[in-house]
């Protein structure tokens, strides 16, 4: 069947797609319930003080004012991802930790009412010292932000694998480099928003979110309200990056509202606040020293990383982790030890993203290409040298199954004529390669798996229920492609219900790139299921045997004799007369180790597959600014077999901006606690004419696993842009990068500091 | 974010918007494409009792020639006024910082008038109430600091027009009507150099046109920005040579732009103004690019602008 795919690695038409360009499209601030109010929250102005108290009582008097609730009115329940990491309480009442945090809010008739309620809460504070750079924080004597945690480190994983100081010792080229990066924002299309309606023990919310299922938990233990209670119901998400995985403070701040005031409550965040106030990406210092054998084989990789962590541990050993994965599922490191260290400071919190871990990635990607030229090797015969192959292990014990990365690097540096560019390069010009790979999911327990309910109604079409989440990458419209493709219905003869929590099963959400691998599989599963009885029942009726029909078309035929046909609403009727209707469920467990845990135990099979890739980027230095321009950027891909390769080339073009191009342009900037660029003006996101000419290509390979071979599609290349941008600006001028952004005034710098060097 | 509460009044002459004007005691602001006074008001910066609209007054919205000058009504969009044939055939260095400017959508919106008179920007002042109230008020705010500079004496926001300098550099002259009567005076002379109050005109005062002289000239803008559009100027430098003379004109740096004059245009004159356009550029941390950087540039743009113009404008 798999060779002969009739919906399957087509570029249909996304099923989200009409809606979201005539803007028919409900997102979460759309939504109006009868007798709604409008929330506001108080924030902090300290990035660190002791509160003293909080009074809503003058609130509460204003005309119009419904409900006024401050962590006093929560049951001082702190959430976190871990056991370990259980110190966010979202409305704090002991102390304040940054400068935005949620501290009171008000549910009101309307927006000047909650404002005007807003400005009549008390709150007392005692300032305390605060610290805002992590180096600073770990050191002994700085305040500390939460008493738990020692020096202010959150998290510290330790890998040691192999005898990295011995290999160091015997490596013919040893090279330490240190690389910066600021934090980027997500900056989402949509600002946060919530809807949370409490009505007969029963609370509902709609919010942007990648898993409703563990916002519902959340939810359920910060409000002590049994789980079942506690609905997540589904709606358009207008991005996610990342940042939308856990419970926010806006969650329980809305929930605790609409519980005291008896009325739907919704709360849309401003722009500013949602840059300051929901999540931000982590700051991150790198170390990397990495000894190379003179043939260019990486025989030693020793880490020291960084990362600001802001006030709250959010999905920190995750965080801490996930950029030395990728890259030890896209190397080989007979030896590596790996300290990574995540940090509080006195700024807001930060969580995971899809760029995660640039200073890291494209650390290691520009300086093996300066080791490279040193040995008289160039970028790609490094790469293929040291890039995992299938069958390998990585260096903590994750079997890699199906791998394209030679294809990739093969295939773009093809196209780009790298090889040759590389090596005789125009003045001012440069042009660089990243590699990585990415993990389809990690370990999440039990949330690991999906699993999916379809029915087939009385006309013939189709329902689907599956937990799977969409933050406008297209997953839905995938599933529907799958189902599509098993059941030989077009894609506009089936619905879906998914991601909400009430009716649809677990499924480890839109974070851990487990959409296409795991919520996919379980969605062809039940398909093919359900396949089963269509096809049983026609073989019965139509008098050929089960080998011989085929769907399609809404159509059961006889392959042999293809006058022999019924429509498939036929069977679903004569299913209903039996008493039986043809429903089914399926799903998919991924092969994970499940012992693996980040910080105690960082070894085993992380994931049942990993994709690959690897990107070309082409710069223009200006020596006089230090603007640098992009004219070309080439990605490769494996994604395995793409279900719709439109939408894996969109999620690849908008790699290329948010990871690439961003390199030369976002970051945020800070004085102090606060944050200087929480807008779209001055925070750079870069736009359309910014852009360079894109070629994407797709290195179609097949997992043995995935549904229909497919593997996660895109995320490579938000993992691997800036290291091309780096490498090619190392290529261009002999020099590496020391901090991202490559902003024009850093660029210019480092020119002006490594003059002469060629 | 929402606006705060004000009353909204449409005018239709300029007497009427001064008559208004002066009914609320000054607690007014004037709107015309209001791509700058909207954000300011969200932002809290201002609270008017009234927003008198003036978009509707036909005589400041007319583009005329006569008697060898442009006559430029203020509410001429920046679109309209980068699709005007004489500007495009004799004023180069204003076509090309029209064409700067934010980008199409906005150019489409905003009114060269209201371009040239925007409020001054900081990185820490163009920010919500929550914002502010929490990093406490600056000089700009009414308070007795500068949160940029320590100690400084002086409000350091910078004025970020893009098309105030090349006007400079044209030798354009702006026509003030007010409560008091009518004036004329260059476009540089609308400028105080102070940061907190960066304009000089008077309570109530509405610009009423621009004088643009239609000589031909060969100019350039060269403008620094971190992205392809949208971006205010970090740096922006207009130059304009005209009868074998020329001006320069330095914007994005400071409360007000800043012009110089080339008696004549030759290499050594090139440099000498550059290095004095570079000392006189004070630029303090209050945007995204490092002010060592920013200052630096500023020679660096006018040595490229004339640059370009001897290649023939092109980039």
């Amino acid at each position: 069947m798999d060779d002969n795919l009739k919906i399957v690695g087509k570029r249909v038409v996304r099923s989200d797609s009409y809606a979201k360009v005539t803007g028919s499209a409900l997102y979460t601030a759309d939504l109006k319930l009868p007798g709604m109010l409008v929330a506001k929250v108080l924030r902090s102005p300290y990035p660190h003080a002791k509160i003293i108290s909080i009074d809503v009582s003058g609130a509460l008097k204003v005309p119009g004012v419904k409900a006024a609730v401050s962590g006093f009115d929560a049951y001082g329940v702190k959430w976190g991802v871990f056991r370990y990491t259980q110190d966010h309480a979202m409305l704090p009442t002991d102390k304040v930790r940054y400068i935005g945090e949620d501290v009171a809010a008000v549910a009101a008739v309307d927006e000047e009412t909650a404002l005007e309620g807003l400005s009549r809460i008390k709150v007392e504070y005692e300032p305390l010292d605060a610290v805002f750079d992590p180096v600073e924080s770990m050191k002994d004597g700085a305040p500390q932000i939460h008493n738990e945690y020692k020096n202010n480190i959150n998290i510290h994983v330790h890998i040691d694998v192999g005898e990295v100081d011995k290999a160091m010792a015997k490596a013919y080229l040893v090279r330490e480099d240190t690389f910066k990066a600021a934090g980027e924002a997500y900056a989402m299309m949509e600002p946060y928003a919530v809807v949370a309606s409490y009505a007969n023990g029963y609370l509902d919310l709609w919010m942007p979110n990648a898993g409703p299922h563990v916002r519902a938990k959340a939810l359920s233990n910060l409000l002590k309200i049994p789980l079942n209670r506690v609905r997540v119901r589904h709606i358009n998400s207008g991005g996610a990056f990342g940042g939308r995985s856990e419970v926010a403070p806006g969650d329980l701040v809305a929930s605790l509202l609409t519980i005291k005031s008896g009325r739907p409550v919704k709360l849309v965040l401003s722009r500013e606040e949602n840059a300051t106030s929901s999540r931000q990406v982590h700051d991150i210092v790198a170390t990397v020293k990495t000894g190379m054998k003179k043939d260019g084989t990486i025989v030693a990789k020793d880490y020291k990383v960084i990362y600001d962590g802001g006030a709250y541990s959010s999905t920190g050993p995750i965080a801490t982790s996930i950029p030395f994965y990728v890259y030890e599922e896209c190397y080989r490191f007979p030896n590596v030890r790996y300290n990574g260290y995540r940090v509080f400071t006195n700024k807001g919190i930060r969580g995971m993203y899809g760029c995660h871990g640039r200073a890291f990635l494209a650390g290691n990607e520009a300086q093996m290409d300066m080791m490279a030229k040193e040995l008289g090797l160039d970028p790609v015969d490094v790469r293929l040298k040291n890039g995992l192959t299938a069958g390998e292990m990585t260096a903590t014990k994750s079997k890699i199954t199906s791998c394209g990365l030679k294809d990739t690097i093969i295939e773009a540096s093809e196209k780009t004529n790298f090889k040759k560019r590389w090596k005789k390069k125009e003045k001012n010009r440069g042009i660089g390669m990243g590699c990585v790979a990415i993990m389809c999911g990690f370990p999440m327990g039990f949330r690991s798996g999906s699993s999916c309910y379809v029915k087939i109604n009385d006309d013939g079409q189709v329902t689907l229920v599956t937990g799977l989440v969409d933050n406008g990458q297209g997953n839905e419209s995938m599933v529907i492609q799958v189902a599509s493709e098993v059941l030989g219905v077009p894609m506009e003869d089936i619905n879906l219900v998914n991601a909400d929590t009430e009716v649809t099963n677990l499924d480890p959400g839109a974070y851990s790139q487990a959409a296409a691998y795991v919520g996919a599989n379980a969605v062809k599963a039940a398909c093919e299921n359900v396949r089963k009885r269509l096809i049983s029942i026609a073989s019965e009726k139509l008098g050929v045997p089960e080998s011989d029909i085929d769907l399609k078309d809404r159509i059961a035929y006889s392959i042999k004799q293809p006058d022999k046909r019924m429509p498939i609403s036929w069977i679903a009727r004569e299913a209903f007369f039996r008493g039986e209707p043809i429903v089914a469920t399926g799903s998919f467990f991924p092969d994970i180790d499940f012992e693996r845990e980040w910080v105690t135990r960082p070894w085993g099979q992380m994931a049942g597959t990993f994709s690959f890739g690897t990107s070309v980027a082409e710069v223009e230095v200006d020596y006089e600014t230090g603007k640098i321009i992009v004219p070309r950027f080439t990605a490769a891909h494996d994604c395995g077999r793409p279900i719709n390769p439109m939408a894996v080339e969109g999620q690849m073009e908008g790699s290329i901006q948010q990871a690439g191009i961003a390199t030369i342009t976002e970051g945020n900037v800070w004085y102090r606690g606060f944050l200087l660029n929480p807008d779209l003006l001055e925070y750079k996101v870069p736009l359309a004419c910014d852009m360079p000419e894109i070629d994407t290509i797709i290195v179609s390979s097949h997992d043995p696993k995935g549904p229909f071979g497919a593997k996660e599609g895109g995320l490579t290349v938000r993992m691997n842009a800036y290291s091309a941008i780096a490498c090619a600006f190392t290529n261009a001028t002999g020099i590496l990068f020391e901090e991202l952004p490559l902003t024009p005034d850093k660029v210019l710098n480092l020119l002006e500091k490594n003059k002469g060097v060629k | 974010m929402i606006l705060p509460k004000f009353e909204y009044k449409k005018a239709r002459t300029i007497e009427e918007a001064l008559e208004i004007y002066s009914q609320y005691n000054g607690e007014a602001f004037y709107l015309a494409g209001g791509t700058d006074l909207v954000p300011l008001l969200k932002h809290r910066l201002f609270n008017p009792k009234v927003v008198i609209d003036i978009k509707g007054i036909e005589e400041l919205k007319t583009i005329t020639k006569k008697g060898g000058n442009l006559l430029v009504g203020p509410n001429a969009t920046l679109y309209e006024l980068k699709g005007t044939p004489e500007i495009q055939e004799k004023l180069p260095c204003l076509f090309q910082s029209l064409d700067a400017t934010s980008c199409e959508t906005l150019q489409m919106r905003g009114t060269i008038g209201g371009n040239i008179m925007q409020n001054t920007r900081c990185l820490q002042y163009n920010k919500s109430l929550e914002w502010r109230t929490a990093r406490g008020f600056c000089y700009k705010m009414g308070g007795k600091t500068c949160n940029v500079v320590l100690n400084a004496k002086a409000c350091y926001s910078n004025y970020c027009g893009d098309n105030a300098p090349s006007l400079m550099t044209v030798d354009a002259k702006a026509r003030i009507v007010g409560p008091t009567g009518e004036r004329t005076i260059k476009v540089e002379k609308l400028f105080s150099g102070d940061g907190k109050e960066p304009f000089t005109v008077k309570p109530g005062e509405i610009l009423k046109g621009i004088i643009i002289p239609l000589k031909e000239t060969k100019g350039a803008y060269e403008k620094l920005t971190v992205r392809g559009s949208i971006d205010y100027p970090l740096v922006g430098v207009a130059v304009t040579i005209k009868d074998g003379s020329a001006k320069v004109g330095v914007t994005g740096i400071g409360p007000c732009p800043r012009v110089y004059e080339l008696k004549e245009v030759n290499e050594k004159e090139i440099n000498n103004i550059a290095d004095k356009a570079y000392e006189d550029a004070k630029p303090v941390l209050n945007a995204v690019l490092t002010p060592a950087y920013r200052k630096k540039m500023v020679g660096v743009l006018i040595k490229r602008a004339f640059k370009r113009i001897e290649k023939g404008g092109s980039r």
